[in-house]
């Protein structure tokens, strides 16, 4: 636990301190806030069923495809290609204190890019609002749409770290990443469109369809619903990525 | 297996050591040992397998089979175990560009299990060691030379006073003076740690190590004291000898006091011959053959005894068949 602490701390102060990590974070801001802002001309122009945070959170999938990857592929690719890795594992530091000190110090900075997007939803009610009408800001919006993209996320990172590990180059680290996440969040409308119901050999779908349907995730989380299978989901998926990384880990000769 | 106080008879212990990479064999059959506070040289030429059994010995290796302990603990069944007890500096010393030597070696030593109450007093002594204090505990490690990224190396190395310290090539690109401080900073860990050092520079290895392993071809040569395989692999030592007399009669002297001599003459310059003399290992030495020659009525004007240093240790055991090696 030590060690896993020690590594944590470093990783988190190595991540703030780096200017990827600051490039990174202005990209997300610059796509959120760009999201943000057409999100609240479309709802000013004619009635819309959902609310601009509403709006903005169904994008969620461009900083999952295009951002995510950019902060997990130096995870372990970069310290495999220089060494510092094997050096690393010289320590009595085990695999997995080193794989979970990774995943949770690049999940930290994935939730604290979010935590900023909040902000957007909170100044455009400050600056256009009207008073007593939240539907600007849109609270449960938001706060149900903070803890889907962080549940999932902990699964998005773990796939990152995942993919980070089976590599020495970063580059194809993130493209692995990107393949992954995009057949992640595809899935489930993928299989949703097919025609379950009129093939009946497909009928075994139907099931795993409505678990991997993403998008219904959001929903559920954005309107306040609490159903315990997409935790399940996630979690499951972070522990199997996380545990596969220390295998992988483990099993990387020098 | 242990000595005084839990102290065991090996710091370090390669037994049988294998490790295939498919059909290629990298090392094969490999035993050697390091005693507790000695020194050892890891010699053998390139693709030797030198550097497969230092990570193998260092746990970031799976050996195919055999067993590798460090301090009587196994590599590969007590990990953990067995890194509380050995630092490893693999070739090329790693490091992260982007820290600051004082903060890397202050994670190093956390990483290391050093008391926390300690790690600064830890830091502080190994920078002033391997002179880091005052020239570079403060700079970015991407911008130090490499003789002073060697000495970040070594100052990681000691951060735990570790039992066992595994050395890859440790003075690999430095400059003469730069290979002086890292040897003096070796040789002052003997009796303290074990250490093993895999290096291709053989005059640093005469200068620092008690003991020497060499390998070819992934099995094991020679081992032991140089001086015991300079008996072991000198078939006969020679020496030169110029005098006014010719080979054969420094030839008739010199079988008065060994009559297994042979001589052969190796040129003449000014009236004086030079004669190249072979005795078998074991016979008298260099004084002592001298005096016998001038007592037998020779003009020696010089007598000297062929050097047979690590260098020539070191090719007459890789010469020599791999498995024909002896422990010793």
């Amino acid at each position: 636990m030590r060690h896993f602490r020690v590594l944590y701390v470093h990783e988190l102060r190595c991540a703030l301190l780096s200017g990827g990590t600051w490039s990174v974070a202005a990209l997300f801001l610059t796509l959120m806030g760009a999201v943000h802002w057409f999100a609240v001309l479309e709802c000013s122009r004619a009635p819309t069923p959902w609310t601009p945070t509403e709006g903005t959170f169904r994008l969620f999938w461009i900083p999952l495809l295009f951002v995510l990857p950019l902060l997990t592929m130096r995870t372990f690719a970069e310290e495999r290609r220089s060494g510092t890795l094997a050096a690393l594992l010289t320590t009595p530091a085990s695999a997995a204190a080193v794989v979970w000190a990774k995943f949770l110090a690049t999940w930290t900075v994935w939730a604290l890019l979010w935590a900023a997007f909040a902000a957007f939803p909170a100044l455009t009610e400050q600056r256009m609002g009207t008073p007593g009408d939240l539907r600007l800001g849109d609270p449960v919006a938001l706060w149900g749409g903070l803890a889907f993209v962080l549940t999932s996320g902990l699964m998005h990172v773990a796939v990152g770290v995942l993919c980070s590990c089976v590599t020495r180059s970063p580059t194809l680290a993130a493209l692995l990443t990107f393949v992954t996440l995009l057949g992640l969040t595809a899935a489930g409308g993928a299989l949703d469109s097919l025609p379950v119901e009129s093939w009946e050999w497909m009928g075994w779908l139907r099931e795993p369809a409505d678990h991997l349907r993403t998008f219904g995730h959001l929903q559920d989380f954005a309107s306040g619903v609490m159903d315990s299978r997409p935790l399940v989901l996630y979690l499951t998926g972070t522990l199997l990525c996380l545990g596969l990384s220390v295998l992988a880990l483990e099993g990387q000769e020098s | 297996m242990t000595h005084e106080a839990g102290q065991p008879e090996s710091a370090v212990a390669a037994e049988g050591l294998t490790k295939r990479y498919g059909s290629l064999v990298a090392i094969e059959e490999l035993s050697f040992s390091v005693a507790p506070g000695e020194i050892v040289g890891f010699l053998g030429p390139n693709g030797a397998g030198k550097s497969t059994t230092m990570r193998i010995l260092a746990g970031t290796m799976a050996a195919t089979s055999g067993r590798a302990s460090i301090w009587g603990q196994s590599v590969a069944l007590d990990p953990a175990a067995a890194k509380r007890r050995m630092a490893y500096m693999p070739e090329n010393n790693p490091l992260p560009e982007d820290l600051r030597v004082e903060e890397y070696l202050v994670l190093r030593a956390k990483l290391k299990d050093v008391e926390p109450g300690r790690v600064k007093a830890r830091v502080a002594k190994v920078m002033e060691d391997c002179d880091l204090a005052r020239r570079a505990s403060g700079r970015l490690i991407g911008q130090l030379s490499k003789g002073f990224r060697q000495r970040v190396g070594i100052a990681d190395a000691l951060l735990s006073e570790p039992k066992v310290v595994l050395l890859d090539e440790p003075t690999i690109g430095l400059d003469p003076h730069q290979i002086l401080g890292i040897r003096d900073l070796i040789r002052a860990l003997r009796g303290k740690m074990a250490v093993l050092i895999s290096s291709h520079i053989l005059h640093e290895v005469e200068q620092v190590c008690d003991k020497v392993v060499i390998i070819n071809r992934g099995r094991l040569v020679a081992q032991g004291r140089p001086a015991d395989l300079r008996r072991e692999l000198r078939p006969s030592a020679s020496f030169t000898i110029v005098a006014r007399e010719d080979a054969a009669a420094v030839l008739a002297a010199a079988r008065s006091l060994e009559p297994a001599a042979t001589a052969e003459e190796a040129g003449e310059e000014d009236g004086w011959r030079r004669t190249r003399l072979s005795l078998p290992t074991g016979s008298p030495a260099l004084d002592a053959l001298a005096t016998g020659l001038a007592s037998a009525g020779l003009r020696v004007r010089e007598a000297s005894e062929e050097k047979f240093g690590l260098e020539e240790i070191f090719l007459a055991a890789t010469r020599r068949s791999p498995g024909e090696g002896r422990r010793s």
